[in-house]
């Protein structure tokens, strides 16, 4: 099966969340807590093992393109759905130790239910921040890009719901251009600030969910440049096995007195 | 309105961060400016008390297996050399019981065993516990089969077959756990990820040194080892306080910080102070390897609450990589 | 329209993405459409019309009206007599007024030329007029008789008397008062009329920012102005889009649950001269021209459908056994009598006026004046609950034991557990499938009101008294199927659909319905839904074009765009090829095109009508708008509406500042604000209520919560009550963002979290700063989450023609703090609750 991907776009993004609830329904994910935020609209706040699709709600102090609002100073509501980024180097896949954690043959990134013991690397292996530990379930859950449905033809549940197609779904290479594409026809409506978010220049390697936003990464909580934890392995074992033999060494003089 | 599926903190946090909006500008609401509503990116590691007790018991049953195994090498007093293996042993008991007591679905746990990936810190090091256990255990029993006088060349040599095992996985698993948290996206751990293994490594070699000490060893060796341990801490803690990174303020304010801090007193110029000047009494040995060994449990636990408060604060992510 | 019709709006986006549409979002607050529009305004909430007149203002000046559209579709060249006196001449009043019953007689409005014959007297605001039939069923048999200036140049032509009208409603006065810049209103008013002629169409979309205030109706009439001076009328792309308020709400004035109407909006009779006899009846809303004519029809069928074989022309089939209107029976006519100890029980069902109903404290209040009330529901709703946990009893103002009301709690069926349509917005009937049966003892509302039917029937058989006859000649036969006996909804469709009565064939359409009792019909505008047996036109899912035909069926006859004969030239030629919807085929001499054309097919667009013609034959080829007694599209409004032919500006119920246009008439003269206890007004303005309060709602929740508040996945979006207020205003009165605020209006108060920020903007009116304040009115007190009541604060109200509440645009005062914190400031603010 061919690679599938999301191409998700804020500027037709109308904040409906309906993406967020067909999520929710389709995979019978339990509620994640009703504590009102007073973030703009936003009362589910991040993604989670309770949230698999997360609206972000930005009130920001510039203008959206060549949008006429007739405010006093310059100002923006930015709607935008994030969701777990399948990476193409993937943080918790690799960290994984009971190999619960897979890459599909749609390119996807899947923690299996049912070997999933909960051990929580994963955790704090992703660099974006998406998986979580269930407290009262003890599993680690995540977006599953609706495997279930992608093997039975259908596109994923948020896919789905998506009234104004910001939610696309389909071939990761068509995404990616048709990616690039809307950006570039973004600024030339006058959306100066338009990009593709998808660090495919860092260790990740590049996301299977990528995101057209105006403005910073950053103000989306984006990492600007991700990185998969793995590359960090080569320099702390060097560490360990030089502090070891070091030890060695000093326990030997210890002896050898 | 609370979720009974949320903890408290949720909403005072809220709270903490409109404060902080209000503070940065005016009546104005929470607006996205550098990150999203100050809100964490990454999420916080999920392990409770049992995980840096392991950290804790893995250093010391690790080393001491190592320390074991040289002192046989250098010809020591058996005894001597049972006890290290004894701890080691009983190290290597506990360490997979916090484990598993630790795992959201503790009657999964043979699951680590599933794969072996070198690629995985923890994947590793659920081998390298395993193989720990099982060699400290074999050490042990051909250690006791020997002293009952079971002895032929056969079980001699399996003896230290087992031994120079037990001390080389022994070594990985007080080492491994700083890889382990140092290879992670939480970013005052993987900007650590050299000092960590070091850390952990030196802690353990002091704490097993502290406990040989407290059952009596008091030779000269473990003084030698303690000091050297309590040393390298010291100039561990120097080295920390003297840097500062803009990614490694939690290791200097709030809880972590301040438990940092006082770890490192402890287990560096305390530790170092009381061995120095009271060294030559028992008590003042046994003072020392007390203040030691508080200071390394203290250390595992500020390195995760460390970790923890890092991962909450978006800044400290988006200042490391936008150096980049 | 993103925020409360987020799938609809799909169409808008893709409209703005690639087809280059451009999108003007006119609102209090910058919503999730606002986001996404490409111009937004904001307007100080109840301004509007102010607003929408130098809109057509703007038009007349700058001739950007569609001059051929005006003069052949619209009444724009009718000349109207010479004792009508505009507001603009009598500071604020047309002429007609009646100071004492509070009311107009409107016999000036009509067309000069037309014969006043004393029918079209209006009755006082409170009294037994209903407006949602007043659609120009013509009260007066000959306003086909108009005269004429095709110049559009005589003085008293409506062309002219709209200028004149309009004059003062410059954009100068919108920046003053609406609160908007003057190149904002510019730059929106070019736009928009850039978007229009031979070529464009724009369209109007609107909901309840319009339709709940007190001249609600006249907003509305400003966009019909507007639309028709821009042509876009019955043309693709145009029109007015009237987005309800819920999920098949356009079914339920249909086939109606509104006091004053029967289905396919014919009028309920008024006691008195007009229904003593069927003929009085058709003589009263008949109309001589245009398609009313066709009335006797459908009252007959309807009767038919309704009382079956004891329907026969002798007894007027069954006239009689229709109940009469003597009264406000409205909403907050009915509350008003419950609350006054004259109703005894009520049925409530998929209704939550605990928390729905203006004033909704005091409507709570009510239900407790009644000695039963059934609640159907699928939750236990504010509504069934309001005996025991309502904020007045868990205050202690009300005591448990002390209300009398027997309360039943009976549970209902979802939607996926029953068959029937939904008619929606854009008058699509869609058939819905039952997917499962209802859970445990739920029920769907058919089998309820069946079987409640037939037990009433029963008990009927058994009392004699006239009363009941109605009740025992009503046909009540359906068939019914399952476990649960549930009622077979197709067969009721059918019954809509209509079917001739003797051999029971069903009805291809209207045109085929009789007066003389051959034909039953159960909702005229429906019928040609079920034109064969088997052939559903509602649950048809093959959409073949981009109107969508082939997908549901759209009442009448599956028209799309309504009145689409004005998509083409008075020759019957498009008015271009981009925008060509129905046109004349002069070969086959009918009418054809994309559409299913809204017009008699076979009336060519030169056809001229004999002397003395009737019905639609006495409208010409040229007048596309064939409700109309004249044909023509409504500038002006003759008859049908209760407070003017003409929308004029008044400021709503509670304003921060005096009209500035009519200083002597503050508010809609004809409103009626039902002033009692309970119901009090601030003064306009008033130094205790400085702020406008506007009420609205979140994508989130679903009217008063109890489809949403009850569902976790809902829930959590959304969990608590909030209220939005600008920067500047928390800034003055030092709100923490989030924290609790107290929300006060003269009926009144309410504790929620404050939400600052820039979305609300501070506006400049009259120069003095005015602040606005929003509120969702989701919350009640049941559910999964809780919160307080928005229309707490809300006034009973009754807008002149369809008596609707003002929800938006009231005066309020905002306190730091809980409720409970704030209980003295609260009573200084309305000393008279004490």
């Amino acid at each position: 099966m061919a690679r599938t991907a999301f191409l998700t776009d804020a500027t037709v993004c109308i904040g409906c969340k309906a993406c967020e609830v067909a999520c929710k329904e389709w995979n019978e994910v339990p509620d994640d807590g009703m504590v009102w935020s007073g973030f703009s609209y936003d009362n589910t706040k991040s993604l989670g093992a309770s949230t698999w699709r997360h609206v972000l709600f930005l009130e920001q102090p510039s203008v959206a393109g060549p949008q006429i609002a007739d405010t006093k100073d310059p100002f923006r509501w930015i709607f935008l759905s994030d969701v777990c980024k399948h990476c193409a180097n993937a943080g918790c896949l690799e960290a994984c130790p009971t190999g619960s954690i897979v890459r599909t043959e749609v390119g996807s990134v899947f923690v299996q239910p049912d070997v999933c013991n909960g051990c929580g690397y994963c955790v704090v292996s992703c660099p974006f921040g998406v998986i979580d530990k269930r407290p009262d379930d003890g599993r680690a859950f995540k977006c599953t890009f609706c495997y279930d449905r992608q093997k039975a033809g259908l596109i994923p549940a948020c896919a789905k719901a998506c009234p104004t197609q910001s939610i696309q779904f389909g071939d990761l290479d068509e995404l990616r251009l048709r990616g690039r594409n809307r950006v570039q026809e973004l600024q030339e409506r006058g959306y100066k600030d338009a990009r593709i978010y998808n660090p495919e220049e860092t260790s990740v390697g590049g996301i299977h969910a990528s995101f057209v936003i105006l403005g910073e990464p950053e103000a989306y909580n984006l990492p600007p440049a991700p990185e998969v934890p793995t590359v960090y392995l080569k320099s702390a074992w060097t560490s360990a096995l030089v502090s070891a033999a070091i030890l060695v060494a000093i326990v030997c003089a210890a002896f050898a007195f | 309105m609370k979720s009974p599926s949320k903890p408290k903190a949720t909403e005072e946090r809220l709270d903490e961060i409109r404060e902080a909006a209000l503070k940065a500008g005016s009546a104005q609401g929470p607006q996205t400016g550098e990150s999203y509503y100050g809100l964490p990116v990454l999420k916080a590691p999920v392990w409770t008390w049992e995980v840096p007790l392991y950290f804790f018991l893995g250093g010391i049953s690790g080393v001491s297996a190592c320390i074991g195994f040289i002192a046989q090498l250098f010809r020591s007093d058996p005894a001597f050399v049972r006890v290290c293996f004894w701890i080691a042993l009983i190290g290597a008991s506990i360490c997979p019981i916090l484990l598993i007591a630790d795992l959201g679905r503790p009657k999964r746990f043979l699951n680590m065993l599933r794969v072996f990936k070198l690629r995985s810190a923890m994947s590793m090091g659920a081998w390298i516990l395993v193989a720990f256990s099982n060699c400290a255990f074999l050490a042990v029993l051909c250690f006791e089969l020997i002293l009952r006088g079971l002895a032929n060349p056969f079980l001699i040599s399996l003896l230290w077959l087992l031994e120079g095992s037990a001390a080389i996985t022994g070594l990985l698993l007080a080492s491994y756990t700083g890889v382990l948290i140092g290879a992670t996206a939480v970013p005052v751990w993987s900007q650590n990820r050299e000092l960590l293994p070091a850390h952990f490594l030196t802690s353990g070699l002091g704490g097993s040194a502290a406990i040989l000490e407290l059952a009596g060893f008091l030779i000269p060796a473990t003084q030698v080892l303690g000091f050297v341990a309590s040393g390298i801490e010291t100039l561990i803690e120097i080295f920390l306080e003297v840097r500062k990174r803009p990614v490694d303020v939690p290791l200097h304010h709030g809880r972590s910080g301040k438990a940092l801090r006082i770890a490192g007193l402890l287990e560096g110029p305390a530790a170092l102070l009381v061995r120095a000047f009271l060294g030559a009494s028992h008590t003042g040995r046994y003072a020392a390897a007390v203040c030691f060994l508080l200071g390394s449990l203290l250390s595992r636990y500020a390195w995760i609450w460390a970790g923890r408060a890092s991962a909450e604060d978006p800044h400290a992510l988006f200042n490391l990589q936008r150096k980049v | 329209m993103a925020e409360n019709h987020p799938v609809g709006f799909q169409w808008v986006m893709e409209a703005k993405e690639q087809h280059g549409a451009k999108v003007i979002h006119v609102d209090p607050r910058f919503s999730r459409t606002s986001a996404v529009a490409n111009i937004w305004v904001p307007l100080r909430a109840g301004s509007d019309i102010l607003f929408l007149g130098a809109l057509i203002r703007y038009v007349l000046e700058n001739e950007l009206f569609f001059r051929e559209y005006v003069e052949h579709y619209t009444n724009a060249s009718v000349i109207i007599p010479e004792d009508f006196k505009d507001t603009e001449e009598l500071g604020g009043i047309f002429s007609g007024w009646n100071a004492e019953k509070k009311s107009y007689n409107p016999e000036s409005w009509l067309y000069e030329g037309v014969e006043r014959d004393g029918r079209t007297q209006q009755t006082a605001p409170g009294g037994t007029q209903g407006g949602h039939a007043q659609h120009g069923a013509s009260v007066s048999p000959n306003l086909n008789n108009y005269k004429q200036d095709r110049t559009l140049q005589h003085p008293r032509c409506v062309f002219q008397l709209l200028r004149k009208h309009f004059a003062r409603y410059t954009p100068e006065m919108v920046e003053q008062y609406c609160g908007l810049s003057k190149d904002a209103f510019l730059h929106a008013a070019r736009t928009f009329c850039e978007a229009s002629g031979p070529d464009k169409t724009g369209a109007i979309c609107y909901a309840l920012g319009w339709t709940q205030h007190s001249s609600g109706v006249q907003m509305i009439r400003c966009a019909a102005i507007l639309q028709l001076l821009l042509g876009n009328m019955g043309r693709p792309g145009g029109g007015i889009l009237a987005l309800r308020g819920h999920a098949s709400i356009q079914g339920s004035t249909d086939v109606p649950t509104l006091y004053d109407i029967l289905p396919g909006y014919l009028s309920m009779p008024k006691f008195g001269e007009e229904s003593k006899s069927l003929a009085d009846y058709i003589a009263k809303y008949g109309a001589r021209t245009g398609w009313w004519n066709n009335l006797d029809k459908y009252i007959v069928s309807l009767l038919k459908a309704y009382y079956g074989e004891a329907a026969q022309p002798e007894n007027d089939f069954g006239f009689h056994w229709l109940p009469r209107i003597t009264g406000d029976h409205s909403h907050q006519g009915y509350w008003l009598d419950m609350l006054d100890g004259k109703m005894d029980g009520l049925f409530v069902m998929g209704q939550n006026p605990a928390v729905a109903g203006p004033n909704s404290g005091m409507e709570r209040r009510g239900l407790g004046k009644l000695k039963w009330l059934v609640v159907r529901e699928m939750v236990e709703t504010e509504t069934a609950s309001f005996w025991y946990a309502s904020p007045e009893v868990k205050r202690g103002e009300l005591k448990t034991e002390e209300i009398q009301t027997e309360v039943f709690l009976l549970p209902a069926a979802g939607h996926a557990e029953k068959d029937g349509t939904f008619t929606n917005t854009q008058r699509l009937l869609q058939w819905r499938q039952k997917a499962v049966d209802p859970p445990g003892d739920c029920r769907s509302e058919n089998w309820f009101m069946y079987h409640l039917g037939v037990i009433l029937k029963q008990k009927a058989k058994r009392d004699p008294r006239p009363r009941n006859a109605g009740l025992l000649a009503l046909t009540w036969d359906y068939s019914t199927e399952g476990k649960h006996q549930e009622v077979v909804a197709e067969e009721i469709l059918q019954e809509i659909n209509g079917r001739t009565t003797g051999n029971g064939e069903l009805m291809q359409g209207f045109t085929s319905l009789k007066a003389d009792g051959s034909t039953a019909c159960g909702c005229w505008i429906y019928s040609g839904v079920f034109p064969k047996p088997g052939e559903n036109r509602a649950n048809e899912r093959a959409s073949r074009d981009f109107h969508g035909h082939g997908w549901g069926f759209a009442w009448p006859s599956d028209r799309r765009v309504l009145y689409n004969r004005a998509s083409a030239r008075p020759d019957g030629k498009p008015w271009s090829e981009r925008k060509k919807l129905v046109w004349w085929d002069a070969e086959n001499k009918k009418w054809t095109g994309n559409d299913v054309p809204d017009f008699v097919a076979t009336k060519p667009p030169d056809y001229q009508p004999p002397e003395n013609s009737v019905g639609d034959a006495a409208l010409a080829g040229d007048k596309p708008f064939i409700l109309h007694a004249d044909g023509f599209g409504w500038i002006w409004v003759p008859v049908g509406l209760n407070d003017g032919p003409l929308p004029a500006y008044y400021e709503p119920l509670e304003s921060p500042v005096r009209n500035p246009l009519y200083p002597k008439r503050q508010s809609n003269p004809v409103a009626d604000k039902k002033t009692r206890p309970g119901n009090e007004y601030a003064t306009s303005p008033d130094p205790k209520f400085p702020f406008v309060l506007t009420t609205y709602r979140l994508t989130e929740h679903h009217t008063a919560g109890g489809m949403s508040r009850t569902l976790p996945h809902l829930a959590e979006l959304q969990p608590e009550m909030f209220c939005e207020m600008s920067v500047e205003l928390a800034e003055q009165l030092s709100i923490t963002p989030g924290q609790w605020v107290t929300i006060v209006t003269a009926r009144g108060a309410i504790e929620a979290h404050a939400l600052v920020t820039p979305r609300m903007q501070m506006l400049a009116i009259d120069g003095k700063p005015v602040h606005q304040v929003g509120l969702p009115f989701h919350w009640g007190y049941s559910g999964l989450v809780k919160g307080d009541i928005g229309n707490d604060l809300v006034a009973i109200s009754e807008e002149p023609n369809v008596r609707i509440m003002e929800t938006k645009g009231l005066l309020c005062n905002v306190i730091r703090g809980k409720r409970e914190t704030n209980l003295q400031a609260i009573r200084d603010l309305r000393p008279e609750k004490g």
